[in-house]
This record gives C-alpha cells, sequence and structure tokens, in this order.
C-alpha cells in the first residue's frame, strides 16, 4: 500500500484527479446563475483578475514539478527537471546571483553554471529550489484542503440542517477545538504523527476545518428558512437529496472562498512549522526550510541575502494573490457586504 | 445577572473537559505506553526503569481509567515532572509567566491601538488614494510569515541601528523596558494588517448608519464624529474581532520570545518541541485552551453587563 | 496644562533614551570590591541550560562548564600543554606515587594540600566552610557506589579499583537503607588526614586523568546530606543533584536563572592555585611573564549567557558585549577571511583568532547488528569511500576542520600523522566496492535499489543542510538514502537501542588524553547499555588487544599494539570518519586569552580582562543612528497633513 502511493504514476494519477476536481467543481458551478454573475463581476475586478493570474503561474510551475516522466534508466523525474532543472549544474557551496566563481573560496573557483539567483549552502540553484517550492506549497494546500473541506462543509450542513443535537454535538466539537490555540494543537499533533507533508496536512486540516464548518453551519440555517427548502420538503425529497442538491450549490460559493484563504493560510503556517522544526521534511525544496535556513545566513559576511528573498518573496507573492483573488471572489459573490 | 454568570461559567466547563480528552487522546491515545516511557527516562535507562515509569504514571491501566487520572491531574493543576529539565511543569509555566505577559499584553494593545489608528484615518480620508493604498499594504502585511517580520527586525533594528539590545531579558524596573520595545513592536506589526482592515470594515459600516449623516449635517467636525460616535457604536463588533484573536497572540510571542532568548512561556515551549518534551506540550494545551476560554466567557459577561439586552438572548 | 504634559513627557523621555542602551547584561553584583578596586565582569555565553551542579552527575560539556570553576579537581591540565596534555596537582600536594607491591599489585599513595577550605555555606556549622581532608575522597567513592546517585562514572572505577563493585553490589541491596557511616570501599585507605592511598585490582594509567575531571571533585557530605530538596521548618531546601553548589574552586555560583543566566562570583579566600611559571608560548612569553605565579583568578564575577541561537552570539559580539565567541558555521564567513585568517574588518577592530586543536573525532556510525549493513563489510566501505569530508568541510566550516583519516585526533597518543584512511574518499573506488558487495550500480540481484536509511538530527536548519549533504553524497553510488529526522534525544535513545542503520552527527570528544577513551567505543563489553559502542562493533582480535592496552603505560609496546588496533577499525569500517574538531575562536581586544587547552572546559580561572579598554570600544562598536527615527516623523507628518487638506477639500 506505501508502495502504491509512494510509485510516482500513482502520484499523476493524483495530481491529475486533483485537478480535475476543481476543474469539475468550477465547470459545475458555472451552470448556477449566481456564479456567473460573480464571474462577471470579477472579470471587472483588475486586481482580482491579476490575482487569478498569478495563483495560475504558481499552480502551473508546482504541476510542472508535481508530474513525473520515466527517465529512461527505470527512474523518474518532474517535467520542471526535464525542462529546466537538469540542465543547471550542481555547485559546491553558495555563489552570489549571476556570478561565476564560487563565494567561500579564496582561490576563486570558476562554476560549472550560471545562476540568476545564486546558489545556496549545498550549491544547488536557488531559483530551481523557489520554483520548487511551489510544488510543496500546492501538496501542502491541496492535500490539506482534500481533507478540511469535505469535513468541514458535511458537518456545517448537518448541524444546519438537522439542528438539535445534531448541531449541539457539532458546536461542541468545533468550540473545543478552536478553544485550543492553533499553533499549539498544530505542534502537538506533529510531536505525535511525525514529521512529513501528509502528517503536516492532516495537522493543518485538523485544526483549519472548524473555520469553515461555522461558516456553512450559518449559512445553511439562512438557507434553509428560504421557501425552496420547504418547497422541497413539501414534495417529499430525502434529507440527503435537499442537502447535496438543493442547499450545497447554494453553499458552494463559500466554499470556494474559504478554500483560497485556507490555502495562503497554509502556506504561512508551513513557515511556521518549519521554524519550529517540525516543518517539511529533509529533501524537500519548500519556502519554510528555505527562510529558516536563510536565517542565519543574514549574519555571514558578504551578506548571503538570495536564499531568504527568495522564498520570502515567491511565499510572498502567492499568499498575496491568493488573499486578493479571496476578498476579490467574496465581492463578486455578495457585492453588498463585500 | 448572577443568573447569567452562572450559565456561561457552566456553559465553559464541558469545553474545558472536551479539551482535556483531545489533550489525552492526542497524547497517550496515539502513542503506545513502551514509546512514551522510552521518550520519557531517555537513552540510558535500563528496561527496568522504563517498566517503572509505566508503572507510576499509570500507563499499563486501561485507557479510562488513564483518563480518569489524567483528567484529575489536570484539574489541580498537576502536569507532572518536565521529560528533560526533570523539573515540575507547573514550576517552569509559572516561571515563565512574567516575561511573557509583559510582552503580550503592551503588544496586544499596541496593536491594536495603532490598528485603531490606521482605521479611522482610513475611514476618515475613506476612497482617497491613501485609503486604498493602505488597504493594499495592510493586505500585504498579512501575506508575510511572522518569522520574516523577525528576522528583519532582529537583523535590521538590533543589529544595524543599535537601538535595542539583540537579545535577552531583565527585571530591572524602567530599564526592563528597552529588552521588551523591539518584541512589543514585533507584536503590534505582525496582526496590524489583518485589525486594520477588519476594524476599518466595522468603522466603514457605522459610517454609513444615519446617525452619522445626521450628525455631520449638523456640522459637526469628522473628526469628532469618528472619535466620539463611531468608536464607541464600533465598539461591540470591535471587541469580538478582538476576543478572537487572543489564540493567536500565543504564536507571536512563540517565536519572538525565542529569537529574542526572553525567559518566558514561549521560549519553553520551543524548546521542548525540540526535544520532544511531552508533558511540557500538553500542559501548553490545556493552559492556553484554558487561557481563551476564560476571556471569552469574561468578554461575554462584559457585554451583559454593558447591554442588558444580550441577557435575554 | 497641555505644555506641562508634552514638558513632562519630554523629559520622561530623554530619561528613559538616557538610561536605555542596547546593552543586554544586567548590572555586576558590585562597583567596586572591599580593597576599594575596580570589580571585573567577564562575559560569555552558553549554548544550553545545564543539566546539573553535581560533580557525581555532570558528563555533559554545559554542567561542565559551569562546574569546572566551582568544584577544583585533585589533579588538573596544565593550561598551557597540548601536545601532549599533561595533569598537573590542584588539589593534591604533589602528584599521586605509584606503588606496586611485592604481590604485584598497584596502588597510588595522594596527599592533599593542607587548609584547603569548602566555601562558606549555611550547611557547615557557623556557615563557615570546614577544611578538605582524605575523607571527603572516600565520600567520592561511596557516591559513587550507590545506586540512588547513579553516577555515570562507576564503571570504569568499578572495575579497577578494589572493592568498588562489592561496596556497589552491598548498597544496591541495602536499598533506602544504605548508611554512609558503614559503607566502606575496601581499595581506600586513609594515612592521616590529608594523605590517602588506592588500591587497584590491576593497572588503572587512566586514573591520573580522571582525578583531573570533576567527578574525582571532593563535595562536603555535610552539603549532599544538608540538600536534599526536602522541606525543612517550613523552608524548601535546593537539591544537591540537581542546582546546588557547595565548592572548592575559585568560585562560587551566585544565581542560575534558568534559560537565562548563570553568574559566577570570586571566592574570597581562595588559595589554592596560582597562575603557572612555565611553558608559557614565546608569542604570548611578555604578556604571560607578568601572570607568572599570581594568585588566581583574575576576574571577580562572570556571567554566563544562555544564548540557543546563533545569531545573538554573534550580534553581541560585534557590538562588544561578549568577550569571545565560539565561530561557528555562518560566522566563519563573516569572521574569517582567505587564507582562514581573521578578516581585515575584524582585524581592525583589534579582535584576536585562536585556533584551538580540540581532541576529538567526528564519524557517521553504522549498526553491525543491521542485516543488511552490518555483514556486509564491502558495502560499508563503499559507502566510507563515497563520502567527501573535505568538502563538507569546506560547506559547513570554512574549510577548517582537517579530515580525519583515523580514529584517534591529533594530540591523543597513538595519532599518527601520515596514517592514510584505507577507505578515504574516492568515489570510483566506491563505485567498485559497492558492485563487490553485491549491489552494482546500488541494485541487489533482483534488480532492485538499495535503500538506507539514516538517521539525523533535526533542531535546525543548519542539521537538514548537513543531513541532505550526507544524503546526497550517498545517493551518487546510485542507492536510495531515506532520511529520519530526531530531536537529538530520540537519536541518542536509537543509538543506545540499536534502532538505527546509520546514524549522522556521531563522535567522540576526549574524556581524558589516552586512546583507550576512543577504543573502548568498539570494546564488544561495551554495547549499551553498559557502555558506548552503539554501533555494536564485536571483534574477539580487538577486544584482546584492548585488554592488553588499556592497562599499559605509554610505551612502543603500547603503540603497537594501538597501530594494530587502528588498522583494524580502520579495515572493518563500523564508522565512516569525517572530520577531527577545530576550534576557533573570536576574542575581544579586552579580553586576550591566557590558555588554549581544550581538556579544560573553558579554564575560566586563568583568564583576564581589561574593563576600560572594553567600556571604550564598545561606546565607539553602539552608535546608534537617528535618520530612521527622522523618516518615521516625517511619515507621520505627511499622513497628518494629508487628512487635514483632504478633510478641508471634503468641506469645501
Amino acid at each position: 500500500m506505501k508502495d502504491f502511493f509512494a510509485h510516482w504514476m500513482t502520484q499523476n494519477f493524483l495530481v491529475v484527479a486533483g485537478i480535475a476536481l476543481i476543474a469539475w467543481i468550477l465547470w459545475s458551478g458555472a451552470h448556477h446563475e449566481r456564479w456567473q454573475r460573480a464571474w462577471v463581476r470579477l472579470r471587472a475586478d483588475r486586481g482580482g483578475m491579476i490575482a487569478l493570474w498569478v495563483v495560475g503561474i504558481y499552480l502551473f510551475i508546482g504541476a510542472l514539478e508535481l508530474i513525473h516522466l520515466p527517465n529512461g534508466k527505470g527512474g523518474h523525474h518532474s517535467i520542471l527537471d526535464v525542462a529546466f532543472a537538469n540542465r543547471v549544474a550542481l555547485e559546491k557551496t553558495y555563489s552570489a546571483p549571476l556570478s561565476d566563481t564560487l563565494l567561500s573560496s579564496a582561490s576563486g573557483e570558476k562554476l560549472t553554471g550560471t545562476h540568476l539567483l545564486g546558489t545556496d549552502t549545498l550549491g544547488k540553484d536557488v531559483l530551481v529550489e523557489t520554483l520548487k517550492g511551489c510544488s510543496t506549497a500546492l501538496v501542502l494546500g491541496g492535500l490539506t484542503s482534500v481533507i478540511y473541506i469535505p469535513l468541514g462543509t458535511l458537518m456545517g450542513i448537518l448541524a444546519g440542517y438537522f439542528r438539535r443535537w445534531v448541531d449541539d454535538l457539532v458546536q461542541y466539537i468545533y468550540t473545543t477545538i478552536a478553544s485550543v490555540p492553533s499553533i499549539l494543537l498544530l505542534i502537538s499533533l506533529m510531536m505525535v504523527l511525525g514529521k512529513g507533508l501528509f502528517q503536516m496536512s492532516v495537522a493543518i486540516a485538523f485544526t483549519s476545518w472548524v473555520g469553515l464548518c461555522r461558516l456553512i453551519r450559518g449559512e445553511t440555517m439562512r438557507q434553509s428558512e428560504r421557501s425552496y427548502v420547504a418547497a422541497a420538503k413539501a414534495l417529499g425529497q430525502t434529507s440527503a437529496a435537499i442537502m447535496s442538491r438543493h442547499l450545497l450549490p447554494n453553499l458552494m460559493h463559500l466554499v470556494l472562498i474559504n478554500f483560497v484563504l485556507g490555502f495562503s493560510g497554509v502556506i504561512l503556517a508551513e513557515a511556521t512549522l518549519s521554524y519550529l522544526g517540525v516543518g517539511s521534511p529533509v529533501g524537500t525544496a519548500s519556502w519554510g526550510n528555505m527562510i529558516d535556513g536563510g536565517r542565519s545566513e543574514l549574519s555571514r559576511d558578504p551578506l548571503i541575502w538570495w536564499n531568504l528573498t527568495s522564498a520570502t518573496v515567491a511565499l510572498f507573492g502567492l499568499v498575496l494573490s491568493l488573499n486578493i483573488l479571496g476578498d476579490s471572489l467574496r465581492r463578486a459573490f455578495d457585492p453588498k457586504r463585500g | 445577572m448572577l443568573n447569567h454568570i452562572i450559565r456561561r461559567l457552566l456553559y465553559a466547563v464541558p469545553i474545558l473537559f472536551g479539551v482535556m480528552i483531545l489533550t489525552f487522546v492526542l497524547f497517550r491515545g496515539l502513542q503506545s505506553a513502551q514509546f512514551i516511557a522510552s521518550q520519557a527516562v531517555g537513552a540510558k535507562a535500563p528496561q527496568a526503569a522504563k517498566e517503572e515509569f509505566i508503572k507510576k504514571e499509570g500507563l499499563d491501566k486501561p485507557l479510562p481509567e488513564q483518563l480518569a487520572r489524567f483528567v484529575g491531574r489536570t484539574m489541580q493543576f498537576e502536569f507532572g515532572e518536565s521529560w528533560k529539565s526533570k523539573r515540575d511543569v507547573g514550576e517552569i509555566f509559572t516561571q515563565g509567566v512574567g516575561p511573557t505577559l509583559l510582552i503580550t499584553i503592551p503588544g496586544f494593545i499596541a496593536g491594536i491601538i495603532a490598528a485603531l489608528a490606521l482605521a479611522l484615518y482610513q475611514v476618515f480620508v475613506r476612497n482617497s488614494l491613501a485609503d486604498r493604498s493602505i488597504t493594499l499594504v495592510c493586505v500585504a502585511m498579512m501575506s508575510i510569515p511572522t518569522v520574516v517580520y523577525i528576522i528583519f527586525c532582529q537583523a535590521v533594528v538590533a543589529l544595524q541601528l543599535n537601538y535595542f539590545p539583540a537579545s535577552g531579558f531583565e527585571w530591572r524596573g524602567l530599564e526592563t523596558a528597552k529588552f521588551v520595545v523591539l518584541p512589543i513592536l514585533i507584536m503590534a506589526i505582525v496582526n496590524l494588517g489583518y485589525d486594520g482592515r477588519m476594524f476599518r470594515a466595522v468603522f466603514l459600516e457605522e459610517v454609513q448608519q444615519d446617525y452619522v449623516r445626521t450628525a455631520m449635517a449638523k456640522g459637526v467636525p469628522g473628526a469628532v464624529v469618528l472619535a466620539k460616535h463611531v468608536l464607541k457604536n464600533g465598539s461591540i463588533a470591535l471587541i469580538t474581532l478582538v476576543v478572537g484573536q487572543l489564540p493567536s497572540l500565543i504564536m507571536g510571542s512563540l517565536l519572538i520570545e525565542s529569537f529574542f532568548g526572553i525567559p518566558g512561556m514561549g521560549n519553553v515551549l520551543v524548546l521542548a518541541i525540540q526535544q520532544g518534551d511531552q508533558p511540557v506540550v500538553m500542559a501548553s494545551v490545556y493552559l492556553g485552551a484554558l487561557l481563551y476560554i476564560f476571556a471569552l466567557t469574561l468578554t461575554d459577561i462584559l457585554y451583559a453587563a454593558a447591554d442588558p439586552r444580550i441577557r435575554l438572548s | 496644562m497641555i505644555r506641562q504634559i508634552a514638558r513632562l513627557s519630554a523629559i520622561a523621555a530623554a530619561l528613559w533614551l538616557a538610561a536605555c542602551d542596547n546593552n543586554p547584561h544586567p548590572a555586576a553584583l558590585r562597583e567596586t570590591d572591599d580593597d576599594g578596586t575596580k570589580w571585573s565582569v567577564r562575559y560569555q555565553n552558553l549554548p544550553e541550560d545545564p543539566k546539573s551542579f553535581d560533580p557525581q552527575y555532570s558528563y555533559d560539556q554545559m554542567s561542565r562548564r559551569v562546574i569546572e570553576p566551582v568544584y577544583d579537581t585533585l589533579l588538573e591540565y596544565h593550561p598551557l600543554k597540548t601536545d601532549p596534555y599533561e595533569v598537573v596537582p590542584c588539589m593534591l600536594a604533589e602528584m599521586p606515587k605509584h606503588e606496586v607491591t611485592a604481590d604485584g599489585l598497584h596502588s597510588y599513595v595522594c596527599r592533599l594540600k593542607p587548609g584547603i577550605l569548602y566555601h562558606d555555606d549555611p550547611c557547615f556549622p557557623g556557615g563557615k566552610g570546614r577544611e578538605v581532608i582524605a575523607a571527603d575522597v572516600h565520600y567520592i567513592l561511596q557516591r559513587m557506589c550507590d545506586p540512588r546517585v547513579e553516577s555515570p562514572f562507576l564503571a570504569p572505577f568499578a572495575e579497577s579499583v578494589v572493592g568498588m563493585a562489592e561496596t556497589n553490589e552491598a548498597a544496591k541491596k541495602a536499598g533506602d537503607k544504605l548508611d554512609y557511616d558503614t559503607m566502606n570501599v575496601a581499595g581506600f585507605e586513609a594515612i592521616d588526614r590529608y594523605a590517602f592511598r588506592l588500591r587497584l585490582k590491576k593497572p588503572f594509567p587512566q586514573l591520573l586523568y580522571w582525578m583531573a575531571f570533576q567527578c574525582m571533585s571532593p563535595v562536603a557530605r555535610e552539603a549532599v546530606e544538608y540538600y536534599d530538596g526536602k522541606e525543612h521548618d517550613g523552608k524548601l531546601r535546593p537539591d544537591f543533584r540537581k542546582f546546588y553548589a557547595v565548592g572548592t574552586g575559585p568560585y562560587r555560583i551566585a544565581e542560575y536563572l534558568p534559560r537565562q543566566r548563570v553568574r559566577l562570583e570570586r571566592v574570597k579566600n581562595y588559595k589554592t592555585t596560582v597562575f603557572p611559571s612555565d611553558s608559557h608560548p614565546p608569542e604570548k612569553a611578555e604578556f604571560l611573564a607578568k601572570l607568572a605565579g599570581k594568585q588566581l583568578p583574575f576576574i571577580d564575577e562572570v556571567q554566563m549567557t544562555i544564548l540557543r541561537e546563533n545569531i545573538p552570539i554573534f550580534i553581541l559580539t560585534r557590538q562588544g558585549y561578549l568577550d569571545g565567541m565560539a565561530v561557528n558555521k555562518d560566522s566563519f564567513a563573516a569572521i574569517l577571511g582567505a587564507e582562514k585568517t581573521l578578516s581585515p574588518k575584524y582585524k581592525e577592530r583589534g579582535m584576536f583568532l585562536e585556533v584551538d586543536r580540540e581532541p576529538s573525532t567526528f564519524w557517521i556510525a553504522m549498526n553491525l547488528d543491521d542485516p543488511i549493513i552490518g555483514k556486509n563489510k564491502k558495502l560499508r566501505q563503499a559507502l566510507s569511500a563515497s563520502y567527501d569530508p573535505a568538502t563538507y568541510s569546506e560547506i559547513f566550516m570554512s574549510g577548517v576542520a582537517p579530515v580525519a583519516t583515523q580514529l584517534l585526533p591529533p594530540g591523543i597518543y597513538g595519532y599518527q600523522k601520515d596514517r592514510k584512511n584505507p577507505y578515504g574518499y574516492n568515489l570510483e573506488r566506491a563505485k567498485q566496492l559497492l558492485a563487490e558487495a553485491g549491489y552494482p550500480n546500488g541494485r541487489d540481484a533482483n534488480g532492485k535499489q538499495l535503500e538506507l536509511t539514516l538517521e539525523a538530527i533535526s533542531s535546525g536548519s543548519e542539521d537538514r543542510q548537513r543531513s541532505e549533504y550526507d544524503q546526497r553524497h550517498f545517493e551518487r553510488l546510485g542507492i536510495k538514502v531515506k532520511v529520519s529526522e530526531n530531536t537529538f534525544a530520540r537519536l541518542m535513545d536509537r543509538q543506545d537501542n540499536g534502532e538505527f542503520q546509520i546514524s549522522s552527527g556521531s563522535g567522540w570528544g576526549a574524556d581524558y588524553p589516552d586512546p583507550e577513551n576512543f577504543y573502548m567505543l568498539f570494546y564488544s563489553k561495551n554495547v549499551p547499555l553498559a557502555g558506548k559502542n552503539y554501533c555494536r562493533y564485536r571483534n574477539p582480535e580487538f577486544d584482546k588487544l584492548f585488554e592488553q592496552m588499556s592497562v599499559m603505560e605509554n610505551s612502543p609496546e603500547r603503540l603497537a599494539i594501538i597501530n594494530k588496533m587502528s588498522d583494524i577499525i580502520a579495515e572493518d569500517v563500523p564508522v565512516i570518519l569525517t572530520f577531527n574538531k577545530q576550534f576557533y575562536t573570536a576574542v575581544q581586544p579586552w579580553a586576550e586569552r591566557t590558555h588554549n587547552n581544550l581538556m579544560m572546559e573553558g579554564g575560566i580561572k586563568y583568564l583576564v580582562i581589561d574593563p576600560e579598554k572594553r567600556e571604550k570600544i564598545r561606546r565607539e562598536w553602539n552608535r546608534a543612528p537617528l535618520w530612521p527615527l527622522g523618516i518615521l516623523a516625517a511619515l507621520i507628518a505627511f499622513a497628518i497633513f494629508h487628512a487635514v487638506r483632504w478633510n478641508r477639500r471634503q468641506n469645501a
């Protein structure tokens, strides 16, 4: 089972499946009049559109790193490696951006390649590492969302629709979880589960479904008062049908907004966890690890800024775009309150 | 009123109990007794010592019995001994409370004042270029990880400008200030983006109310209206927002204390995380939740005191 | 009214700014000494909290750094002799006399200096410290034998000193009823008030080195029994086994704030040692001549600030708030220029760079009980040959750490300068060895890629980079290496329990400068939990040589055996040798160093300081520019101006 999931073909399939899932949600939403109106409004929002494009580019780069091809020698490598990384030489250690010599050596040892953003302590190209960081952010964000969004939505709808003891129970569970400061809960989970991207996703998902659930519960309660739900009930439709066919489509926009904003939260959380030493495992190119590594490099002379800066800028670019996009979506779906 | 207070307090009890169960399941349910013992007793310990630890902590008992014991001890604030330093966890935390509060409370208040000022300013000049650019800056500030703020402040303000000590903490009367100014500043800045935006939204909603228009029409200066009426009427919404942020304070102090070598609770916790010192982390989960629930209940009661209508609902 | 408030706040701000600077240290314990001379303070850092102040419990470096100035030892390392190291009398009046009786039994006769006093403490009658006598040495041995003390030092003594093992057994049986009054170590014999004899079961030349270790520091029975960590008359007494010390050394512990600071204060009536008059290195002869024969210590107070992060250490050193720092990975690049000397920027500041040899060897350990790696010598040899320690040293230590060619580090008897590691770095050879091991191109007979697990420490970004380096170098063989991350304690645990395949971040720093201290790590009877042979190396031939060598005094015969053992280890490759540590210290202009012996944990009592010079330079290094405040003020002013204008335009 473990081997199966570790296989590159499986991973490719999962990535494609994930992207297909998002596409399906968007496509099915597109039938909905509300989404169409929102799309028109979003198109008019210049900031939102730029953010959307930027997020799209990040997604594309991440996908390049995530999809693997056989390398003809029995192994496999990512499209990004084929297109780009394999042509970039590995150096011995630090070199400055666009420099042609190693930084540390007094003899001015020549580099074997050019590096737009320099190399890090182990001689890896910082640009490539930064690009690869997209995929880590994506995997984390994706895995987390896959866990917490269905969970939060389901619990929220159940609580909001059935009310009474179901609502009491769900409320009790999420109030309890929410009352533990999320960073402490995250750390505890990581401590018990151990290190790894999957474990981190589970931990972050465990702390972030609460917000979504609360939101969905409130909105479900509001929608349940509406006449269309009463009509459906009168027609004798089952609760499951009402929830999935009538309520869910009217809630999906909230899920979408929460998904976008939640994604940025995941990326920020990774940076914090990396500093605490419970972040991504060794060998994964992650912005959090790069920032943590770049921290002490600031005390060097000559100053090594490119590692920290590249990772920070890349992270900042994605999180900022996600935040702006989230705001724009909220405005687009709900122009009065946005 | 008394009735309301009691009701609120009673409501907090099952939640606290839930937190205890959560902690217990995490640290006791998901890990084997052998594993816990070998982590706790340490590297060189013989098997006999591990068995003894398991006996002492009752890890060989059935889970419900263990849970009962755990709840009983936790309610009396008995968290046992740290696995690494072998000191009493309660004692370790008590020692760290002072410095932590000295940073978090002023940092929190300074952050809120700064965000209020920013939001009021934005509402005052609403829809101008300044307003829009500040909003954008706020979103940008939300998009920077806390770690980066701290790295920047330490590298620039402490190292290049020589304003404040780069690290350390002393109780020394007024002079204590020099150790905490920079951490407090960071505390205040970290949440500024988020708070500023939220507060702006609250004020903007208020400004559109009728009473503001009436006051303006009467010729009351805009600044006075903002300071007197808008701030007052928006305060309930503000308090809700502010209380909701209390848990995130912990993260700020966690990172800041460890960067600046301030011997507070955050520092204890970071060390415990790095060393895998579970009793300390367990205690912090419980205490963190306790503090938050306490703050929540307190604000509820204060609301009720301020506005009798709330009591009815 | 408003003007008053403004004036008051201006005064307050000015006062605060004046009182406020970037000095992180607390005020010294006092301004001047009793005789009116200025009170001198040394500031240094401690990377972690000490674990205990009890000499019988302090094996870790942090604890030893703190208690070395507090507890004098029977013998001590000569601060200026490092090649070879030499122990000289400290609390003893002269070196122990080695006697061999007619029936071939060995013993040492030792004599304490008369008049050495314990520090004043309430545990003594009248609060006055009493004299150290021979019976106190007996008490050390008694404590070692007491199972409740859990002394990590018992094993070597139990093996060699007459009666220790038996007393330990008896004490175990007695349990809580153990009575120190009747407990007796047969090998100890008090000759008079100051002199005593230690009788040995077999030759134990390392005993002299152990006498320079704090585990052989006399402690007062009164202190141990008084400070029991229990409540007496409503007052809780500290626990001697944890953080309380009643010593005999030049300093006492004035303050210990966990995670903050340890503060040492000079003991007034300390007279045991003086600065040595011999072996001054020629380049420092003039400076040291002034100190020779003077009463130690020279500094009145030592503040050890506990700093776990590297950046503050570097910043505080640059600002002059630490009197010296160990140069770490990132500060290397800042402090060292080309040719591995001090960079011009720091030379200008008047700083010095001191390079010391630390008798230690680092390695990557392999578990010989592991089914894949343990039984396949060629595989281990291949891994060893694939690893490039020189580049490692270049990346992580600016190339100053020399590549280890043998288990013994330089400075230890038996180290051979021109010995080569037969499986040193050679990638082609490594690939060939791997093929011979049964994994051509990293794949076994079925074509399955060989997968190994490397246990690593993950306490920070530097550890992560190190692990990635290791991983990448092994993977060049075509094999797959999984890195499993552990806390330091967990890794130690794994090593002891044998739950590892390959373990990075291992090594050994000499407890004492004798090859036995290194080879014992591969003696089959020392497999954990009995000892530290965590590689689980078992070789009868090696064991026999070890048993022979460990009881010999240094001689050509001993050297021959040592060399043979080196050959065996080199061929069997239980560990992949990486580097020997060179210790670089950046020293401030006002704190010139007086010794360079790393067998001591700091040698604080020998250090000197020039506080006036420090005061002057510090001021120079800490000027605060005001322009950033100006920019801030301008920004606020602009915002106000903008608002006012906006308001006017709106109203108009």
